[in-house]
């Protein structure tokens, strides 16, 4: 194993301090559980001096979940979230989220924030120094091209894979940042902005959060919607340890045998987390074939899926679809 | 009264599981001691190229570098088989693989060695890479190696039997091309080497993470152009090798240059996950064209198999697994008219080796899944079309293969009973299916890749003033548990606990030479020389028993603890017994050895008949439970049944945990696991990315021991780690044909090839109007 190069740990225990130590350190990088980021620094994808751990911040680690809201701070582990009675009880695509991430250890040390902001993932860029080295390295660190699309003209296709993300937007959620200008709330689909469009009039795979200099995420936030079902499923090779091949998040709401409100939401397909836009033209109606014709066409328009992993993007894109379809089916039926 | 202790055939904790469960188990890379340099290894950039220069000038002007070594430092050549010994421990006027070693470092600590890799250069010419066996071989490519033309590292051909009338007989004849990806071991500890230069004595120790510790050490003889008896090796707990260690590795040759160069004192080098993949050794990227004709009783009347390798860019064992691959094609089943065409090809990518199986693995998936499509084809069931090709022992194969026992028929029988085979085969609800197949494996070369004319084995055993024995062995304790082994062997003839048998293995200073633990020699050749150690120290012990009871030797009765005249005799205690034994010459040293009958080494039939000459082969018959699904191409596996003839169970706790480690394995390289390259760098060279089954992926493993009683093996033992491998691949690809309709001819079989050939099939059957179901 690689030893990690030196680099001075920080603790602050409140949020104050927490802005403040980024504010005098702007190239230090945020630390949860370490379970992607150290990987990285293992790797020599990134030498931060500086590592600012968040999670000896009492007010950041609250879990919060019951039948009025959710609010869960960013340095809540995941395995605390997954196994929070208010969130199996009320929240349960939260905690089917949180107990699918990785490995058991992982989920120990990993983070509600770590995951919502986790590093997107690429073929050519998860490799060790000596290997981006030998292949000239990409756009995602220091090189002129993206080999997954040579012709991408600067933008960066690496794929965002925290689960989280989308179990979270489907609940509506918001989140709550906090940085050396004040706080400031917005949709938590807000802060992903790599939309990878050719124009550059968006983030991609590189700058993937809308995240402002010196900004943290303090925690997320969700009011429960009476009568809302939601599940998440994601396949993957093996049945752990993995990021989603194709991860999906759905919420609905039924009203007699109507559909009323729909909300899908992916993973593990474009440099950011997908919430499925269109669903509205999905409700007020019966849920039959043509409404999953529908839905897949959605699906097959939003979801992106390059090269960025060894599984092909066309399976990555029809299972996003299948597991979509599979979800609404079964809670629909409830 | 006493009586003697007998462990042969029970559960027998591993006599090194107290040190390994409690952390306490010293790895090479646990040997640090004060001033030792740490070693690191610049590798090549480059997939192939003329090396114009290495220029290690700046970081050589590092301080805390204490020396560097290149090319330049060693001209002379290694490699474990005598006729291919051409790889340089760094390489030389040219790099042939991206990762190849090309310069060294040892430094004050890990920091400035690392920081010292990247001030070095190196100026180059590129040449044409060739990253698959097709393109090596066209025409006009490059050479590899110079005394290699056309890249062909070895071509095999024979042709036993008159093929073409074995066709003309068979009442269907079918021929298929299947592919088997790259796959690596992914053993749990990272390749690791301690090398100790005395220059006042002009000698050097080197601890070294190897299965070959005798190889190692013939090894470094040559390459640091030393005397043998100047060096040392010293092989402490190994944490796994599956073959990837069955021979030296550059790493341990490496920190031996380094020690030398740096004047004196310790050179450690520990790679990366990523360094260990690429060292490599794995099994070769495999493509088969299999050609066989079977009549409507089941009876197979010809093959024909073409065999194709991506060895990698350095020979390695590559010319004895492209011979294995065709030799056992015989001694599973009664085979008489075979044809083989093998070509091993030289690549620009990392070398392949000996890997868990080695050589039979790729085919026996061709040969099994094409059998049983054949008898699909001809409504015959998998087990009685089997059955119908049973070979029966002592036999010789066409190609002179000597098999002893063959247990292969009690594996079915328990199989299809313990499956429920005859009710449940074919009536299974849809996207459900069950496969069978069957494998073997040799129990050692009965011919070792380097022919010295000594015994196969040799063990010694020590008896003291202290009434212990000691094991005295070079046989590599790996995790596959040979020390256990080892000593119940002896505690079994001399009838005593294990509590007072220690073993000692793996250091040439203390223990007798031995080839090393690969292709399941351990338990058959050292393990019968054990028995024969033990036997001689127990003649020595019945002597002096005698003495004590003023008896004759023959009336001696050995019950362990006590030895005794006759039933009715109180007799002598054991330690009595020593007592006496030591009086004369003090200290008893005994040997024991074991070696190949000259029948099973193979035979003259075609160069390279030889391999796969053994004196034992295992048997193994899997039936594999899997459900699909349909609309992912998720394939579960549900259950796994495998039956494993290995003679006879030593130890069952580890022949069980040996069968189902092998099904485990196969589960990964049929279901997930592939080395994937972009233009010759290894993609996938990490954990995560290289993907070996979780514990959440496996199924339960029903384990059958069968026991067909080798009559030459100790105790009837047979080998157990390797043969219960190969079995799995074609059985799930079986499984998954009665679950889906489709016949997977392409390994691994994940998730989106399953979607991908589900679609086409729903493609093809919409181009074909009235064929859709």
């Amino acid at each position: 194993m690689e030893a990690l190069p030196e680099f001075e740990l920080l603790r602050p225990i409140t949020i104050a301090e927490a802005v403040a130590a980024r504010r005098s350190h702007p190239a230090a990088r945020l630390l949860g559980g370490g379970t992607d980021l150290v990987v990285n620094i293992r790797r020599g994808i990134e030498a931060p001096g500086q590592l600012i751990d968040l999670t000896a911040v009492a007010e950041l680690g609250t879990i919060k979940a019951n039948a009025e809201m959710l609010e869960i701070g960013a340095a809540a582990r995941l395995a605390a979230i997954a196994a929070d009675d208010g969130v199996l009880a009320h929240y349960p695509v939260l905690a089917e989220a949180a107990a699918s991430i990785a490995g058991p250890t992982h989920r120990e040390m990993g983070t509600l924030g770590g995951n919502l902001c986790l590093d997107t993932r690429c073929i050519y860029y998860n490799q060790s120094h000596w290997w981006r080295s030998a292949n000239d390295h990409c756009l995602k660190t220091t090189g002129a091209i993206c080999h997954v699309a040579p012709k991408s003209r600067g933008v960066c296709f690496a794929t965002f894979s925290g689960d989280l993300a989308p179990a979270l937007m489907v609940l509506g959620a918001e989140i709550d940042l906090v940085g050396p200008e004040g706080a400031r709330r917005m949709p938590l689909e807000q802060l992903y902005i790599g939309h990878a469009r050719h124009d550059g009039s968006s983030g991609d795979g590189k700058r993937y959060l809308a995240l402002l200099p010196g900004e943290i995420v303090a925690r997320v936030r969700a009011q429960a919607v009476p009568g809302l079902r939601s599940a998440y499923d994601k396949i993957r090779i093996r049945r752990s340890i993995e990021y989603p091949v194709a991860g999906v998040a759905v919420a609905l709401r039924r009203a007699g045998g109507v559909l009323a409100e729909l909300r899908v939401a992916f993973t593990g397909t474009n440099p950011r987390p997908v919430l499925l836009a269109g669903t509205e033209t999905l409700c007020g109606g019966a849920l039959d074939e043509p409404a999953f014709a529908r839905l897949d066409a959605l699906v097959r328009d939003q979801v992106m899926a390059m090269k960025t992993t060894f599984t092909p993007g066309h399976y990555r894109r029809r299972m996003a679809g299948v597991l979509a379809r599979r979800l609404v089916m079964k809670l629909f039926a409830g | 009264m006493s009586e003697a202790v007998h462990t042969i055939g029970g559960y027998v904790p591993m006599v090194d599981g107290p040190e390994k469960v409690s952390g306490r188990a010293k790895y090479t890379a646990d040997f640090i001691e004060p001033g030792t340099l740490a070693g690191r290894i610049y590798r090549s950039p480059y997939a192939h190229a003329e090396i114009l220069e290495v220029d290690t000038a700046a970081a050589a002007a590092l301080p805390g570098v204490v020396a560097i070594v290149t090319g330049a430092d060693c001209d002379k050549t290694f490699g474990v088989l005598p006729v291919a010994r051409t790889e340089h421990p760094l390489a030389r006027a040219r790099v042939r693989y991206r990762g190849e070693p090309v310069a060294a470092v040892a430094a004050v600590d890990d920091a400035t060695a690392a920081k010292a890799l990247k001030l070095i250069t190196m100026k180059v010419r590129e040449l044409p890479a060739y990253y698959t066996a097709r393109d090596a071989m066209a025409p006009g490519a490059a050479n590899l190696h110079d005394h290699r033309p056309g890249n062909i590292e070895r071509d095999v051909h024979f042709e036993l039997g008159d093929v073409a009338e074995g066709f003309a007989e068979a009442d269907l004849v079918r021929e298929k091309t299947y592919h088997c990806a790259e796959v690596c071991q992914n053993q749990m500890e990272m390749h690791a080497a301690l090398a100790e230069y005395d220059p006042v004595r002009g000698r050097m120790t080197v601890h070294a993470s190897t299965q070959v510790p005798y190889y190692v050490h013939l090894m470094l003889a040559q390459i640091l152009d030393m005397e043998m008896s100047r060096i040392r090796v010293v092989k402490p707990h190994v944490g796994g090798g599956f073959g990837c260690r069955t021979e030296t590795l550059n790493i341990e040759l490496i920190a031996a240059l380094l020690a030398r160069k740096a004047g004196g004192g310790r050179v450690r080098i520990v790679v990366t996950r990523e360094e260990t993949f690429i060292t490599h050794r794995g099994r070769p990227e495999t493509e088969i064209r299999l050609k066989i004709g079977m009549r409507n009783d089941g009876r197979i009347t010809a093959v024909e198999c073409e065999c194709c390798q991506r060895g990698g860019a350095h020979s390695g064992y590559g010319i004895v697994t492209i011979l294995y691959a065709g030799s056992m094609l015989y001694a599973l089943y009664d085979l008489h008219r075979v044809k083989y065409i093998g070509r091993r090809v030289l690549t620009n990518t990392p070398p392949c080796g000996a890997m868990r199986g080695h050589g039979t693995v790729d085919i026996r998936f061709a040969f099994e899944a094409l059998i049983d499509e054949l008898a699909e084809e001809l409504g015959l069931d998998p087990f009685a079309m089997r059955r119908a090709n049973y070979l029966t022992a002592p036999s010789f194969t066409d190609n002179d293969l000597m098999v002893n026992s063959y247990g292969l028929p009690q594996c079915l029988d328990w199989l299809e009973r313990e499956s429920g085979w005859k009710a449940r085969k074919g009536k299974l609800p849809k996207g459900k299916g069950l496969g069978m197949a069957c494998s073997h494996y040799i129990s050692g070369a009965s011919k070792p890749v380097n022919w010295t004319g000594e015994p196969h084995a040799t063990v010694k055993l020590k008896l003291d003033f202290d009434g212990s024995i000691v094991v005295l062995t070079g046989a590599a304790e790996i995790g596959q548990g040979s020390s256990t082994i080892l000593v119940q062997s002896v505690g079994e003839v001399l009838g005593l606990d294990l509590s007072r048998i220690r073993i000692v293995s793996g250091d040439s200073e203390v223990v007798p030479k031995d080839n090393g633990s690969y292709s399941s020699r351990v338990t058959f050749m050292v393990g019968n020389a054990a028995i024969d150690a033990a036997q001689n120290l127990k003649k020595l012990l019945v002597a002096a028993a005698a003495r004590k009871l003023d008896c004759r030797p023959e009336d001696v009765e050995c019950l362990g603890e006590l030895y005794r005249a006759g039933a009715q005799d109180k007799g002598v205690s054991f330690d009595a017994v020593v007592t006496e034994a030591l009086r004369e010459g003090g200290t008893i040293t005994v040997t024991g050895n074991f070696s190949t009958l000259p029948a099973s080494q193979g035979g003259k039939k075609y160069r390279g008949a030889a391999i796969g000459g053994t004196m034992g082969y295992s048997y193994s018959a899997q039936v594999v439970e899997v459900s699909v699904d349909e609309e992912t191409g998720v394939v579960t596996v549900d259950q796994v049944w495998v039956a494993h003839d290995c003679g006879k169970a030593l130890n069952r706790l580890t022949v069980e945990g040996q069968v189902q480690g092998s099904v485990w394995m196969g589960m990964g390289q049929a279901m997930s696991e592939e080395a994937a390259y972009h233009e010759g760098l290894l993609l996938t060279a990490n954990m995560l990315d290289y993907r070996v089954p979780t514990i959440k992926d496996s199924p339960p493993i029903a384990v059958g021991i069968v026991e067909s009683n080798d009559p030459y093996g100790p105790f009837g033992a047979k080998e157990a780690g390797e043969g219960s491998l190969a079995a799995f691949l074609p059985a799930l690809a079986n499984a998954i044909a009665e679950a889906t309709g489709l016949r997977f001819s392409s390994l691994p079989v994940t998730p989106d090839r399953v979607f991908a050939a589900l679609e086409k099939r729903q493609r093809d059957q919409r181009a074909v109007p009235g064929k859709a179901a």
